[in-house]
């Protein structure tokens, strides 16, 4: 489950229209989220608040032996609108599941995004300022976000804590997302570590489709997925190391008339390592995927299967009642997954580690249940146990 | 000096030497390109031992050895690693780095586990190291500096330079540490190993004392190599091997002597009076005595020099009753109000350490030396022992100045207490010399010395008393602070002396000193004789000494002499 703050920033890039997909970084992010989901460890409560649309704060408490805890505090230059309280938000927005993409959005104009008063430019950048101090360990984590233009982002993150080189490190990307293609440029100042990350999107430019007119074939048969290639290439100035890899993606669109499904190979040929993903949502409420990873050079292989699966409440008392109405006749919701129960995501891989999770809502709060567990350790099958629990208004 | 290494039995067996370095290899945290338990597969010495100089010996007994050495090796030896190492820098990389800086490669950070196997060669090494070694606590040994050199390391992935830099680096940083920490302890816990059946009996030995009686050293069966008279003149090996035959039991002799030590200072530890005789004595000095950590404290109070000396070689005799028997003795010299307890302790040491030692005793060496106060006439003695008590301290410190002497006061302490419950007027004086004493058990000691008594009474002890043996063992096992220190002392008799006057002197030192006024029994025979041997130039020099030491009272210069 996506923390407060993760939630918040996202709210962040949707007010600002930026799409996190479109990026080599979220290439497969359907299959991380369904195969490297992270299972709670000991107790942890957070409390948040977006107290003004602009500002956010969080405070979270845990125990894994030793209690600690963090202080987060984000400001953003935009107000914020997505419901965040955990009574009432969506749980699509938290939970981390199969990423059905959209289609790709012309992006913003340039002129949009201007604002004039008495002859004078008053617009300003939107800009997201983020922080969090982790008490027991003095850490500081800081993000500095910016929209630059409409199709540019910087993001600056830094950490700070004594225990790393230096006393921390400092990542800054520089994004640039067109529709068609984006890039990113990237400075850790940790080893001069210097990065580019780019995805191209094979098929409709969506900067050109107004403009050029619209055949019927077009219309008859509409795009039904997407294809996109992408690759990144990293180079670390000092230790003189570096490393790449190239994906490629496909996947389909809203309107495929079939079940949607991801498909991903990456490569890392320094190393050799091929991954190949396959995911579908095979319902509204399931999700599979699997994921197999070869390495040409040591031929060593690994398999990892996952599955996400969200349970609703049937109200059996009225389901004859509701399958007589007419399939038009719309039906006051009162929340949007107010029948969710609970949102199980299970893996597995061939050594038999199994990681399980199970996320929901209880009245105003939000839990994640989780353990991991290693059956071919006998001795100690329960690797890890935990439980999460957020409030936000 | 030179070392003669035998080396070629260290090269036949390493299993041990390869399983603890596996461990000690494994222990510390590794750095994060090594993904999987290092194994030393394959350790070789080598032909050719490390070279060895010797830059100073601080330290050395047959059992103990502190010395600072100058090492450097250039041999052949080899050791061989396997492990697994993750291939991919970018993994290793962002292994250590906090998710939220972190670019977060798609794939670029896969991971490439590659088995590795090094093998480390062309070691050199240099330094300086502290070696110690005691019987007890094993083999320490200390780099005093980075030993390290150089080496070579050759791998699987010499074609990389990137890697095999690394590589290179990471484990000369490995091997620093295993040099400066891990391998003194391996070689520590080796050595326990090795000796551990010494060990084990070393430890018997501290539980419990009395068992030394049942492996006697017998100090005239090897004769000292420069054994000396009461006055320090050095004996020839006819005159010890007369010595040692006297009895036809010389094996016994000493022993006995210093079981009755043993029980003339356990005695002093309660209120009894009670001390068994002592005919014959054996000296023994040992290069290290002095630097046992009693010593220390014994030494100030000394008031004669050879009496601070042997004290401080035998390290558990007590200043304080050395003190007071000083001034005790200031006025007279044979014949002198002394407190027995006072005396004994001055005995005591006198008896562990041997005049001959004080006398020599500049030069530190190993080499046992022993003064057989049986000489000085076995009559004339007894008759002391049994009389005067009182004397003994002057003897003492009359002793300490000729270092020869020493053997013969604590010859006539060990009597004295015995004696003064027999007298009247003795018991009186010992009572009140006494006097700060708690109120111990009397009368215990006194019952299992009843020979000695007698003999106290003016018998010639020429028959050995046995009775301090079975007072030995009906002690209790001395604390292991007071055994370790007398385990020290080589000998089995020596380590049982030790402890007993370790285990009693404290106390009733202080209290001698306190009692110091009592009136001085009449000198005994055998300090009379024993002063009328002793050399005249000697005789006012002490003299002087005593009154200046009356006067010192309490803190004399340890060393004044």
């Amino acid at each position: 489950m996506l923390d407060f703050m993760e939630n918040v920033q996202n709210a962040f890039y949707e007010a600002s229209h930026w799409n996190l997909d479109n990026s080599y970084g979220a290439l497969n992010a359907t299959a991380r989220a369904l195969l490297d989901f992270q299972t709670p460890k000991g107790l942890r409560l957070q409390i948040s608040s977006l107290a003004a649309p602009n500002f956010a704060t969080s405070y979270t408490l845990g125990t894994v032996g030793v209690v600690d805890g963090s202080v987060s505090y984000l400001y953003s230059s935009l107000p914020l609108t997505r419901e965040l309280k955990s009574s009432n938000l969506d749980l699509h927005h938290v939970i981390k599941g199969y990423r059905h993409l959209q289609e790709l959005r012309k992006p913003d104009e340039d002129w949009w995004w201007e604002i004039w008063h008495d002859g004078k430019r008053i617009d300003r950048r939107d800009t997201l300022l983020y922080g969090r101090i982790f008490l027991p360990q003095s850490r500081l984590e800081a993000l500095y976000l910016r929209r630059l233009t409409p199709t540019k982002q910087l993001r600056i993150s830094a950490v700070s804590d004594s225990s790393l080189n230096n006393g921390g490190t400092i990542l800054t990307l520089l994004q640039k997302d067109t529709g068609k293609y984006s890039t990113e440029y990237m400075y850790s100042t940790d080893s001069a570590l210097m990065g580019f990350r780019g995805l191209y999107n094979f098929g409709v430019d969506p900067r050109l489709a107004p403009t050029t007119p619209v055949t019927v074939p077009q219309i008859l048969d509409p795009v039904h997925g997407r294809f996109s290639a992408g690759a990144e290439l990293y180079y670390g100035l000092l230790n003189k190391s570096g490393g790449l890899s190239t994906g490629l993606r496909f996947t389909t669109l809203p309107n495929h008339p079939g079940f949607p499904y991801t498909m991903t190979l990456t490569m890392n040929p320094l190393m050799g390592n091929l991954s190949s993903t396959y995911a579908l949502k095979a319902g509204p409420n399931l999700a599979l995927c699997s994921r197999f990873d070869f390495n040409f050079y040591s031929y060593e292989s690994e398999l990892q299967l996952g599955c996400e699966l969200w349970r609703r409440r049937r109200n059996t008392e009225v389901e004859w009642a509701v399958k007589k109405l007419r399939p038009d006749w719309k039906r006051p919701a009162v929340a949007p997954d107010d029948d969710v129960s609970g949102i199980l995501k299970a893996r597995v891989d061939q050594d038999w580690r199994i990681g399980l999770s199970w996320e929901g809502r209880i009245k105003e709060l939000l839990f994640t249940l989780g353990a991991s567990l290693d059956l071919k350790k006998r001795e100690q099958i329960f690797r890890a146990v935990g439980i999460e629990l957020q409030y936000s208004s | 000096m030179a070392f003669n290494f035998n080396w070629s039995p260290l090269m036949a067996d390493t299993s041990r030497a390869r399983d603890m370095l596996t461990t000690a290899l494994n222990k510390s945290p590794k750095p994060p390109i090594i993904v999987d338990d290092i194994i030393v597969t394959e350790l070789n010495l080598g032909s050719t031992p490390p070279e060895l100089e010797i830059l100073e010996v601080g330290d050395l007994a047959e059992d103990r050895f502190r010395g600072i050495f100058k090492m450097s090796y250039t041999g052949d030896a080899f050791l061989t690693l396997k492990t697994k190492v993750q291939a991919n820098p970018l993994n290793t990389y962002l292994s250590t780095k906090p998710d939220f800086a972190s670019p977060q490669p798609l794939a670029a950070a896969a991971s490439l586990t590659i088995p590795l196997q090094i093998t480390l060669s062309d070691i050199r090494l240099s330094g300086f190291v502290i070696l110690v070694f005691s019987k007890q606590k094993g083999l320490t040994l200390v780099f005093r500096n980075d030993p390290l050199e150089s080496l070579k390391v050759s791998s699987t992935f010499d074609s990389i330079p990137f890697v095999r830099d690394y590589l290179q680096k990471e484990i000369e940083g490995q091997l620093r540490v295993l040099f400066m920490e891990d391998l003194p302890a391996i070689i520590h816990r080796l050595s326990l190993r090795l000796w551990s059946s010494e060990y084990e009996e070393e430890t018997e030995e501290r539980l419990d004392p009395p068992k030394d009686t049942t492996v006697p050293i017998d100090p005239l069966a090897t004769p000292p190599q420069d054994a000396v008279d009461e006055f320090g003149n050095p004996l020839d090996s006819s005159q010890i091997s007369a010595l040692s035959l006297d009895d036809g039991v010389h094996a016994s002799f000493s022993q006995k002597n210093i079981k009755r030590l043993a029980a003339l200072s356990e005695s002093q530890h309660t209120l009894s009076l009670f001390t068994p005789e002592m005919r014959e004595v054996v000296y023994r000095a040992w290069a290290g005595q002095s630097d046992r950590p009693e010593s220390g404290v014994n030494t100030p109070s000394l008031t004669r020099s050879s009496l601070s000396r042997i004290h401080s070689t035998f390290g558990s005799t007590k200043s304080a009753g050395s003190s007071v028997n000083s001034e005790h003795s200031a006025g007279n010299e044979t014949t002198n109000s002394r407190p027995s307890l006072s005396s004994n302790n001055s005995a005591f040491a006198g008896l562990s350490l041997g005049a001959g030692r004080s006398r020599a005793s500049q030069m530190r060496n190993r080499k046992k030396r022993v003064v057989d106060l049986r000489r000085t006439g076995d009559g004339a003695e007894s008759s002391n022992t049994s009389t005067g008590a009182a004397n003994t301290p002057m003897t003492s410190t009359n002793v300490s100045e000729t270092a020869s002497v020493i053997p013969e006061e604590y010859e006539e302490e060990p009597v004295t207490p015995p004696r003064s419950p027999l007298k009247a007027g003795r018991s009186e004086q010992s009572v009140t010399t006494n006097g700060l004493l708690p109120a111990a058990p009397l009368l215990e000691s006194p019952p299992k010395f009843s020979k000695s008594k007698s003999k106290a009474k003016g018998e010639p002890p020429s028959t050995p008393i046995r009775e301090p043996e079975k007072y030995d063992r009906s002690r209790p096992p001395l604390s292991n602070n007071r055994l370790r220190s007398a385990r020290q002392s080589t000998s089995p008799l020596l380590r049982s002396l030790s402890l007993d006057q370790i285990s009693t002197r404290n106390p009733s030192s202080k209290k001698s000193s306190k009692s110091k006024e009592q009136p001085e029994s009449s000198g005994g025979i055998l300090e009379q004789a024993w002063m009328l041997k002793m050399a005249q130039e000697i005789a006012k020099k002490v003299h002087e000494d005593k009154e200046r030491e009356a006067a010192e009272m309490d803190a004399p210069p340890a060393y004044v002499a």
